[in-house]
């Protein structure tokens, strides 16, 4: 019943191709008719000639926002594509920047909730990664009907501010170029950047437009005299460079970055070789089963990522439902700890184990989750399955070499922590189209919630059908079915972006050239439960 | 035999003759000026000497006496056909590897030159005494008796241009030569350059070489030569090489020398020009086509031997022809800007050589990568030689050698010869001596070349990015097709290296990525080799040879012969600083000490509006640019405000 693979990536690919258009053909119509570039062009005209770009999240707010904002039909899953806000690694003047930039053909580049969110997470990657962050800025601010929701809240609209002001003030150069509309709060996102350029006749920037203006003091102003790149370079000082247009602004920008003073990196030992591996990447489509319930040898998928399909793995023979062991990928030294079945004790204890080991060597660690949980029943919970498996999540958690996890299946319960879940704050989470990610599965959650009831009922002396239980359970299983997909998931950026399985060899090397650049800090851990 | 020869010149002539003397076991001496101390000549002979100048008769053979040189070869050009270094030579007690000065003086004007062939029975161009305008027919040819190179020649057509034209080539003949004696002559409107190589000892022997075609010239200087003739018959070669050995007998002719001939297109009648006493610079499509029992002939080799006062070692009727030959002269000159002589370092050069493609190449040249080449003398690089076993198999392999020849650094002539070679015009034999003067020899297109360009500039930076790094150079997207590498050039051109293919924007754009992807018309190419700057690919299934130069701020290429550079651009030179508003405020509060203009006024940029004092200091307000001054805010001794509006410009449209 389950997909195969190459039908799921074709179907990931096809999403993506809609949502990378951005808005509406008329709306992308009207913004190249007044000469802006898309952007999506603007990213491909900054990064440097043949640049690779590593997009986070460009399925963000897909199916999220229809009719229930007031927006866009109910069967629009794409009402506001990548969240109108694009955002991603790529390589400028030679070194790897986090960009960002307002999609202003989707709804005038407003922030609705996920489009802040997504906009923290880029600075977020910026932080933990120390990379320069550049702002192409074309953005009408909040997306007032649901002002409630991008706010006022501590992860809001402001945090966007507070975070810029302090990757400055940690180092972390912040780059503004103004393409279009710097509106309101958006106004701080060229005012609070350590250098800023606007396009002349283009860009805006106020706190107020024309119209609120006139509301508050009666003023009659045009939008180029309140702000435009003439007043802000002349008179207001709120920016540094003037350019005639879009490809001169990125230009300055990339010689911005050039001025930068060069970027401490962590190259790993040996650059001079990369070995890939010795199967193909599309190989993978075959040896992993669409149907996350089918079991497969984890190993497989490991020798189709690194380097040289070399993997020195770390007690082979001992819980081994949990695969662990040394590798590279395009030259890194990492560990790798894969799921292969069912956690078990044993296979907590290695895991907490090989994690410290990695910790200690501070070589980053990337995950392979596809975990539907920890064993249950009286002999594992008696045993202390909960005690072995608090050690794996307290190493997992007190890590301090960069994590990365791709969920390469399903992603259920306690599992997910151990297993360096989004909340165990691995530098990126990558998911594959087949994945599946829930508290528990959907039938599994029908059940429990269906014995809970049944008991209920009984003990009233009531009585349940069988057609009644099975419309009982239906409804929770399409739930979870839904909500398990990993497009619900990446819509809701629980996740860096769905990929096609055969670029995990290669995001896994952006991830981990990009967390090169941090320096690793001394490892400790909260207490163990022995 | 001498043992040690002189070389009184330089470049390629000087490197031709310096390998037969050093195969025949002779020292060689190099002379040279301070410009070329590092030239090839230098460097390839035993020994050099430098003089002030390769006209310093003196300077020549008294490096030969210091050298120990006992004989001087003075090739062609310079001193050649200098009389003056004959006698020179000759009271030093040296041997010039020439003939005597008598005859090089006999023969260096035309008039003697004339009497001379009338004597042997060589036909000559009917010629007019110079007062018998009234009997001419027109059109005439008005020359200097001690020209050469065009030099005091005018054609005249009508008998009331005839007074004026004879006093033009008076005076320009005295001016060039020192001597203003003129000659008149038939003129004749359509003909083919022929001429015929001899060789005489000092034994009385003469035989002929046969004869060489020059007729591809522009304003008399040869651009392309071949032997034999194409299109003479067997009696007209009959007649130019026994009126040629005619000549040379008549007159006592020792060593190699040429004997020019006009042929008529009209009448098919040939007529004598002049004598050249010298090696030619295109002796080796006689060199290519002449044999001797089956082996070629060496004619710097038979100079040497002739010199040496020994007999030919061969006679007439051993001469055979053998081939086609056609040479192509590569000078450092412009074609497409009004042949404009061109200097600078050449970057990197490559030469055909005969192991490409199983050609019948020979080149003679004296230039090699990171030499400077300066217009301070001729500017001929080197000599493209290709032989066939028939005339289209010559020019083919002609054309392919100058497809396999690149010059970086400055433009040459190479892609206009290569286009020449290629013609109709010049296949068909349809080309008069004149035909170039006035045919349109279209500039090589740049299409091709910008894809050459495009690719390898991709390719070489995949080449130099260093260790494989997953942000480097693919263009990966995620779950999306490669991005194209974007190339700057004098258009936008989208790589994808990947798919192997390469588009072209339709139009000039200034936003490159939009372009791109509403590009149509992808190119399909496929890279066969790119190393050292050489590149070899396939574009839409035709194999392209190129040498590419791709640098920060250019790209060369040399594709066919065509050097095309493709600046990149400069954004921000393209958008130089910001002109402003044309508002200009007080930069400080201060005394106006001056106003310099009023309103309605029309200033220029920079001029100066007005001065203030501010500070202890005079400032000139200068206009931001041209236009009309629309406002003066404050008047000559006003006390200023600081951001005060002093003067407002407005910009001409």
């Amino acid at each position: 019943m389950a997909a195969d693979m190459r039908d799921l990536v074709a179907e990931l690919r096809e999403r993506l191709a809609v949502v990378r258009q951005g808005g509406s053909e008329s709306a992308r119509r009207k913004h190249t008719d007044r000469g802006k570039l898309l952007a999506r062009d603007r990213i491909d005209a900054l990064l440097d000639p043949g640049s690779p770009f590593l997009e986070l999240s460009p399925l963000a707010a897909y199916g999220m926002y229809g009719p229930a904002s007031g927006e866009g039909d109910e069967t629009d899953l794409n009402a506001v594509p990548s969240a109108s806000i694009v955002t991603g690694i790529g390589r400028v003047a030679g070194r790897e920047c986090v960009i960002v930039a307002n999609d202003a053909t989707v709804k005038g580049g407003t922030y609705y909730p996920i489009t802040v969110k997504k906009h923290l997470r880029a600075q977020e990657v910026a932080r933990a990664n120390k990379l320069p962050c550049i702002y192409l800025v074309d953005s009408g601010g909040a997306f007032l009907p649901m002002q409630d929701e991008v706010f006022p809240d501590k992860e809001h609209f402001g945090r966007i501010f507070f975070n810029q002001a302090n990757l400055s003030a940690e180092g972390i150069p912040q780059i503004a170029a103004v393409m279009g509309s710097c509106t309101a709060g958006g106004a701080y996102v060229p005012a609070m950047s350590d250098e800023t350029v606007i396009v002349k006749d283009q860009g805006t920037i106020f706190l107020g437009g024309p119209p609120l203006v006139k509301a508050a003091t009666g003023e009659v102003v045009t939008a180029e005299e309140l702000g435009g790149g003439d007043v802000h370079a002349r008179k207001s000082g709120v920016v540094d460079h003037l350019a005639d247009d879009d490809a001169h602004a990125l230009a300055i920008v990339r010689s911005i970055v050039e001025t930068l003073p060069v970027a401490r990196v962590v190259e790993p030992a040996e650059t001079t070789e990369v070995e890939e591996p010795h199967e193909p990447a599309e190989s993978l489509y075959d040896v992993v089963p669409a149907d996350t319930r089918t079991p497969y040898d984890v190993r497989e998928v490991i020798r189709r990522v690194v380097d040289g399909s070399r993997f020195h793995e770390f007690k082979r023979l001992y819980g081994e439902t949990l695969v662990t062991g040394f590798a590279k990928i395009w030259g890194h030294p990492v560990g790798i700890v894969a799921n292969n079945g069912i956690l078990f004790s044993e296979s907590a204890l290695k895991g907490a184990h090989f994690i410290e080991l990695c910790n200690q060597r501070r070589t980053p660690i990337v995950f392979l989750q596809n975990i539907s949980g920890f064993m249950v029943g009286r002999e594992y919970e008696n045993n202390g399955i909960a005690r072995d498996g608090a050690k794996l999540v307290t190493a997992v958690a007190c890590s301090v070499v960069p994590k990365f996890t791709v969920v390469i299946g399903g992603s259920f319960g306690a599992g997910n922590y151990g297993m360096c879940g989004r909340a165990y704050d691995p530098r990126f989470l990558w998911m594959w189209p087949n994945a599946r990610i829930s508290v528990m599965g959907g039938e599994q959650a029908a059940s429990v919630l269906a014995t809970v009831r049944r008991d209920g009922l009984e003990s009233r002396g009531e009585t349940w059908s069988a057609e009644d239980e099975e419309a009982f359970r239906a409804p929770i299983r399409d739930q979870y079915e839904h909500q398990g997909s990993p497009y619900y998931s990446t819509a809701r950026l629980w996740d860096d972006g769905i990929i096609d399985p055969a670029d995990t060899r290669r995001v896994l090397g952006m991830g981990l050239a990009v967390a090169a650049h941090a320096p690793i800090p001394e490892p400790s851990y909260g207490i163990f439960r022995m | 035999m001498f043992d040690s020869l002189l070389i009184a010149n330089r470049g390629e002539i000087a490197l031709r003759v310096l390998r037969t003397a050093r195969r025949m076991g002779i020292r060689t001496v190099a002379i040279c000026t301070d410009l070329d101390a590092a030239a090839p000549h230098v460097r390839a002979a035993d020994a050099s000497v430098t003089v002030p100048s390769y006209l310093d008769i003196a300077a020549v053979v008294d490096a030969a006496r210091r050298s120990g040189a006992t004989a001087i070869h003075p090739g062609y050009g310079f001193l050649s056909e200098r009389p003056e270094l004959a006698r020179a030579v000759e009271a030093a007690g040296l041997k010039l590897v020439g003939p005597s000065a008598d005859v090089m003086e006999q023969m260096g004007r035309k008039d003697a030159a004339r009497k001379i062939a009338t004597a042997a029975g060589v036909p000559v161009v009917p010629s007019y005494p110079l007062d018998a305008a009234a009997e001419m027919s027109f059109p005439v040819l008005v020359k200097a008796a001690a020209g050469g190179g065009g030099k005091g020649m005018r054609i005249v057509r009508r008998a009331e241009d005839y007074t004026d034209a004879v006093a033009a080539a008076r005076r320009e003949s005295l001016t060039a030569f020192g001597d203003d004696t003129l000659l008149v002559e038939k003129y004749v409107e359509s003909g083919r350059h022929i001429e015929v190589q001899v060789l005489a000892d000092a034994h009385g022997h003469v035989v002929h070489l046969f004869e060489r075609d020059c007729s591809t010239q522009r304003r008399h200087q040869k651009v392309l030569e071949e032997a034999p003739a194409p299109t003479i018959t067997e009696e007209t070669r009959r007649l130019v090489t026994a009126s040629a050995v005619a000549m040379a007998a008549e007159v006592g002719y020792e060593n190699a020398g040429t004997v020019e001939f006009l042929l008529d297109n009209a009448t098919g009648e040939a007529y004598f020009l002049e004598m050249n006493t010298r090696l030619q610079v295109e002796h080796p499509v006689t060199e290519l086509t002449v044999e001797v029992d089956g082996r070629p002939l060496d004619l710097v080799e038979l100079q040497l031997l002739v010199a040496a006062g020994e007999p030919l070692p061969f006679g007439q009727d051993d001469v055979r022809q053998h081939g086609h030959a056609i040479e192509a002269r590569v000078y450092a000159e412009d074609p497409f800007a009004g042949f404009l002589p061109q200097a600078g370092t050449a970057t990197i050069v490559r030469w055909p050589v005969s192991s490409d493609q199983a050609l019948t190449v020979r080149v003679d040249h004296a230039l090699e990568s990171g030499q400077v080449v300066s217009t301070s003398y001729d500017p001929m690089l080197g000599k493209v030689i290709a032989h066939g076993p028939d005339r289209e198999a010559a020019r083919r392999a002609l054309v392919a050698a100058l497809d396999r020849t690149a010059i970086l650094g400055f433009a040459t002539n190479t892609g206009f010869l290569r286009t020449l070679a290629a013609s109709d015009e010049f296949r068909d034999v349809t080309i008069d001596t004149a035909w170039l003067d006035t045919a349109e020899i279209v500039e090589p297109g740049v299409d091709v070349a910008r894809i050459i360009a495009a690719w390898t500039d991709v390719a070489v930076r995949a080449m130099t990015a260093g260790p494989p790094h997953p942000f480097l150079a693919d263009g990966w997207r995620l779950g999306a097709p490669p991005a194209p590498e974007l190339v700057a050039l004098d258009q936008v051109v989208a790589v994808r290296r990947a798919h192997g293919t390469v588009s072209h924007p339709a139009g000039a754009v200034s936003h490159p990525a939009g372009a791109v992807r509403d590009a149509a018309g992808d190119h399909t190419v496929h890279q066969l080799l790119a190393e050292q700057h050489t590149v070899v690919l396939d574009i839409d299934g035709v194999r392209h040879w190129a040498v590419v130069d791709a640098e920060r701020h250019q790209v060369e290429v040399v594709h066919e012969g065509q050097r095309h550079v493709f600046e990149r651009p400069d954004v921000f030179g393209d958008h130089g600083p910001v002109a402003g508003d044309g508002t200009l405020l007080a930069p400080m509060p201060g005394t106006l000490l001056s106003v310099d203009v009023s309103p309605g006024d029309h200033v220029v940029e920079g001029q100066r509006l007005g001065v203030l004092e501010a500070m202890k200091m005079e400032l000139a307000l200068k206009a931001p640019f041209g236009g009309t001054v629309t406002s003066v805010g404050a008047a000559t001794g006003d006390q200023v405000q600081l951001k005060q509006l002093l003067f407002e410009v407005s910009a001409d449209d």
